[in-house]
């Protein structure tokens, strides 16, 4: 990168990160009782004990926002991962059954096993999101042709319809264990403890660092293998990183918030649109962008229809389908 | 294939009949008469055979087993057979169409499109008419239909494939609309839709019956009569049109067609996946024939499935019913992804 670049790069993450912040403030300062951005920076900042509004802001609508902030970047980042690794421009959590998987995981844990503690939620999420994958996987390299971009929807389509009619099978066999998954299942932040959370903030953590480890190598991925291979990329190691990493963060954002479909399918089209195929840039643009997209997408979740509230994963998904609809005319 | 030419008027008249295909579908309709039998004698009222056959002959042994098989059980499967037969005709017609062994009416957002309209009349207009239920299914799957054939016909060609990749988007877009719909409605109204998005054949009544087997009149007939343009349409559009089809009608007419089966049928029931895309398939397993004789063993097929996945999702868990949608889905999608290993990336029937 020559320093024209790096300055403009640098610029456009600072420009970004604040309006990552707004979006948080306005995220928190949106309810049912409106709070001024000013009191709400005056909560996170420099709270007082006995001060309603600062009482709602740090105990009610904070947590709500972080989740939010946290859910956006992971599933961003995975798919920036996915689409760089495997080049398939149509690459993403949702599509290729990681969530799918993931959700199957934590409903059977939940109904099976009864495992209510929220410290397996992710971990729960993170097998069902890897078998997903690898299911999904096998069934389209299986296929003739290979594991194109084709084979893998196609094949992500079946599995996700397989697991979606049994979860759907325990749900109305068990409903009272399953009653709080319901809003969950269709991809919710609301209702969502900081305990689950906390658990599964290791996770994310642990994630977005490996993507940011590996992002110049899956640059090098994303033009082809034996060029990364020419480029002395170890390509075997760098896939399995990538793949622990997408399941990580697929999981953590599952256990969050249900599964929120497309969100990584846009973010990294969009953000490769402004910073070109440097995956060093892609990647942490991709969370930044992707924090602000689902708070923003949250607000509106909230406000359109107020006071009743649309599930977020409604809206990611009525926003995302035409961008996938559009990627199959343009790039298939 | 084993054929034996039947000649009548000197030779002017012949009809060539497929033993097997034959046999095969007067096997399922015994089959189908089996599963009927069964599910009417299934419950939390259970009846033997005898009683059954009694009660439906007129001469019920008590008003309760009157109630149960005239009211309950006995519309209730026949719409499960007649769904899964228009679920089945509608996929194959799609099939044969696309030239595409993957399409299917739930698959291409064609059962989505009607979903939605009959939730937006669920919730929006709960006065509305029940009979205008499937009229409106049948507008809103069409349009879902036409967006989809335009959105995925390019000059690039290799549209078969994109088609499918077109419904799933479209599928997820309508969905999330329809569950948007559902968040935004009056909860009771919102939970009766519920049940019946998830493809159950458990609340309905003779009203149903009557408007299947007004739209079975109309359009069955029309499609026995496409068999042969679609025979001709299988082996490409040159050969059809060397052969003097008008192509492109036929085609339109066909997907209108099959819009219309799935459009009823999701109107009754809900949305079915798979019955479209497994059917024509396990048809052409049993035994091979010329296309009106597979349509014929492919309704056949559609209805005992639905009436099998309807029988077992109510019997296996009782009283917690399945609703049949989930259980053709594990059905179906076995044989979805056999299909997708099967199929070359440019396919052909």
């Amino acid at each position: 990168m020559n320093a024209t670049r790096t300055i403009f790069a640098a610029t456009g993450f600072w420009l970004c990160l604040g309006g990552v912040v707004l979006a948080f403030l306005w995220h928190i300062s949106v309810g049912a009782k409106a709070i001024p951005l000013g009191v709400v920076w005056q909560a996170i900042t420099a709270p007082q004990d006995g001060v309603f509004d600062h009482v709602v802001v740090r105990d009610l609508r904070m947590p709500r926002a972080i989740f939010a902030i946290s859910v956006g970047a992971a599933l961003s980042v995975a798919g920036a991962l996915m689409q760089g690794v495997t080049r398939n421009p149509l690459a993403e959590p949702g599509i290729l059954g990681l969530m799918a998987g993931a959700t199957f995981a934590v409903i059977i844990g939940i109904g099976w096993f009864g495992l209510a503690g929220s410290a397996y939620v992710p971990l729960f999420a993170a097998i069902g999101a890897l078998i997903g994958a690898v299911l999904v996987w096998t069934i389209a390299s299986a296929a003739p042709g290979g594991a194109t971009p084709l084979t893998l929807i196609l094949s992500g389509a079946a599995v996700g319809g397989f697991l979606y009619a049994i979860e759907s099978a325990a749900i109305l066999l068990n409903e009272d264990t399953f009653r709080n998954f319901r809003v969950w299942l269709s991809g919710s932040l609301t209702g969502r403890d900081m305990q689950t959370y906390l658990w599964a903030l290791p996770w994310f953590i642990a994630g977005l660092i490996a993507a940011l480890v590996i992002a110049r190598q899956v640059t090098a991925l994303a033009m082809g293998e034996e060029t990364a291979a020419g480029l002395g990329v170890d390509t075997f190691r760098i896939k399995v990183i990538a793949l622990g990493a997408v399941v990580v963060l697929t999981a953590a954002a599952v256990s969050v918030a249900g599964p929120l479909g497309f969100v990584g399918l846009v973010i990294p089209h969009v953000v490769r649109l402004f910073v070109g195929s440097d995956y060093r840039l892609i990647v942490p643009f991709s969370a930044i962008v992707g924090a602000g997209y689902v708070t923003v997408v949250d607000i509106a979740a909230r406000v359109v229809l107020a006071p009743v509230e649309i599930s977020t994963g409604i809206v990611t998904t009525m926003l995302g389908a035409p961008m996938f609809i559009w990627l199959v005319r343009a790039k298939l | 294939m084993s054929m034996t030419t039947l000649e009548g008027f000197g030779g002017r008249l012949a009809l060539r009949v497929p033993y097997r295909a034959v046999l095969v579908s007067v096997g399922l309709t015994v089959a189908i008469i089996g599963v009927l039998t069964w599910s009417l004698m299934t419950g939390s009222y259970p009846l033997d055979g005898a009683q059954v056959w009694a009660t439906l002959l007129g001469d019920a042994p008590s008003d309760t087993a009157t109630t149960v098989v005239w009211e309950f059980r006995f519309p209730r499967t026949l719409v499960a057979f007649i769904v899964g037969a228009f679920l089945a005709l509608s996929g194959a017609a799609l099939q044969y169409v696309t030239r595409n062994p993957l399409a299917d009416p739930s698959l291409v957002g064609v059962s989505q499109g009607a979903a939605l309209v009959v939730v937006a009349v669920t919730i929006l207009a709960p006065g509305m008419g029940y009979y205008m239920r499937p009229i409106l299914a049948f507008g809103g799957s069409l349009v879902v239909a036409a967006l989809i054939l335009l959105a995925s016909s390019s000059r690039r060609g290799g549209e078969t494939l994109r088609f499918i990749l077109m419904g799933i988007g479209v599928a997820a877009l309508i969905s999330s609309v329809t569950s948007a719909l559902l968040t935004y409605g009056d909860i009771d109204r919102a939970m009766s839709a519920l049940g019946w998005l998830a493809g159950s054949v458990h609340s309905v009544g003779w009203d149903e019956v009557r408007w299947l087997t007004v739209t079975a009149i109309f359009v069955v007939p029309a499609f026995m009569a496409a068999a042969r343009p679609l025979s001709a349409i299988r082996f490409g559009e040159d050969v059809a049109t060397g052969l003097g089809i008008r192509v492109r009608m036929a085609r339109w007419g066909l997907i209108i067609l099959a819009v219309a089966l799935a459009a009823t049928a999701v109107a009754a029931v809900g949305p079915l996946g798979f019955v479209g895309l497994v059917a024509p398939h396990l048809a052409r397993r049993l035994a091979h024939s010329g296309v009106g004789m597979h349509l014929v063993l492919t309704g056949l097929t559609g209805a005992l499935l639905v009436g099998l996945a309807d029988f077992a999702g109510r019997a296996a868990f009782a009283p917690v019913q399945i609703p049949a949608g989930l259980v053709t889905a594990m059905i179906g999608v076995p044989v979805f992804v056999a299909l997708i290993l099967r199929t070359q990336a440019r396919s052909q029937l």
